[in-house]
């Protein structure tokens, strides 16, 4: 478990180390998860100390992200005028992109599909 | 007598020169919320993360400690949120087989969907009168708070708003993906994964692990690329404007 974590943290400062030294717009953390990603598909397998690690981490995510999530709730006051955009911007907004992410992978989904079988033969 | 009384009075001011106190109070909050949770029947519109919230925004607002107090303290436990960015990459891995099944679908999805994310809140929000600064914090409305934040900060929107938007953008994108799979037809797990995390960032990505294994894994790759596609587009669309 610790060793798993270890792990981890490596990898996120890996990301931090890339992403401060070639000043890219993307967090260490990401970089992180692709560095490991790669890693692990080069390896062909993951230890259980890393998956028990990253299982325990993954589960606690919701908490991790609360102290940011109840800042809205202390500053909401000052964008009164503007509520309405905003609202309307994550509802509607929301809904149309889910609408749209829905869609599209599931016309192309299709597509695939059907192209695979056209081919008269599927390779997976 | 008095003395002893101010000072236990004094308590959440004197105790918060320690970061355990914001931490056991946010992990209360979180127990708090997921036993609300349960006892409310599991309702899909009111996810544990937004009744851990307005538990935790409760117990701050009712505690003579200031939000600026809690939120220095709480800043231990963010840092979690690196290493745990990091962890999503384990469950991407041993799903690699289902990913790369449907690897044309995702790529082609991908750039359009992400950037619709944006655009639709961005637009109806301009439409709206909102201000340059309001924009800047809904923008990134879809992307995984670690990530969210340097976008915002790069665009001059506020970190808060933004998580304001953020959680709610989460809550409802599981709300109507589970209300639009229905109708549209849609039962592959992986369709539904890749959108809610595409859409919901952390919270849908925590659904979809309700949902199975396989889901998951599809939440966490469309979070983690749609995190890396907007933070390289939005500068750029920002310049264009």
């Amino acid at each position: 478990m610790l060793r798993g974590f270890l792990i981890l943290v490596l990898f996120f400062l890996l990301g931090e180390a890339l992403r401060l030294v070639f000043v890219l717009p993307i967090s260490g953390g990401v970089l992180g998860m692709i560095l490991i990603t790669l890693t692990l598909m080069l390896q062909g397998r993951v230890s259980n100390e890393l998956a028990t690690a990253s299982q325990g981490l993954i589960s606690v995510l919701v908490l991790l992200i609360m102290p940011g999530v109840v800042g809205a709730f202390f500053t909401v006051s000052q964008y009164q005028e503007q509520w309405l955009a905003v609202i309307a911007a994550l509802l509607l907004g929301t809904v149309l992109s889910v609408l749209s992410t829905l869609l599209l992978m599931r016309a192309l989904v299709r597509t695939g599909q059907r192209s695979r079988l056209g081919e008269g033969g599927a390779d997976d | 007598m008095t003395d002893l009384l101010t000072r236990v009075l004094a308590l959440p001011e004197t105790l918060s020169a320690t970061p355990i106190l914001a931490i056991g109070l946010t992990l209360s909050a979180f127990f708090i919320g997921n036993w609300l949770f349960r006892r409310l029947g599991q309702p899909l519109w009111l996810p544990p993360v937004v009744l851990s919230a307005v538990a935790l925004a409760l117990i701050i607002a009712l505690l003579p400690l200031e939000y600026d107090r809690y939120r220095d303290g709480a800043q231990w436990l963010m840092l979690l949120l690196g290493p745990a960015t990091v962890a999503l990459g384990i469950p991407l891995y041993q799903q690699m087989h289902h990913i790369r099944a449907l690897w044309r679908p995702i790529v082609c999805t991908l750039p359009l969907a992400a950037t619709l994310a944006s655009v639709y809140a961005l637009v109806i929000a301009w439409a709206l009168g909102a201000t340059p600064e309001v924009l800047a914090s809904l923008a990134p409305k879809s992307v995984t708070a670690p990530i969210a934040i340097g976008i915002t900060e790069q665009l001059g929107g506020a970190v808060p708003l933004m998580m304001g938007g953020l959680l709610v953008t989460g809550v409802l994108a599981t709300l109507f993906v589970d209300l639009l799979a229905g109708p549209l037809g849609i039962e592959d797990e992986r369709i539904l994964g890749f959108a809610l995390g595409l859409n919901g960032h952390a919270i849908g990505t925590a659904r979809a692990f309700e949902i199975s294994h396989t889901a998951g894994a599809f939440a966490s790759l469309g979070m983690g690329l749609t995190g890396v596609f907007t933070a390289l587009i939005l500068p750029l669309i920002w310049r264009l404007v």
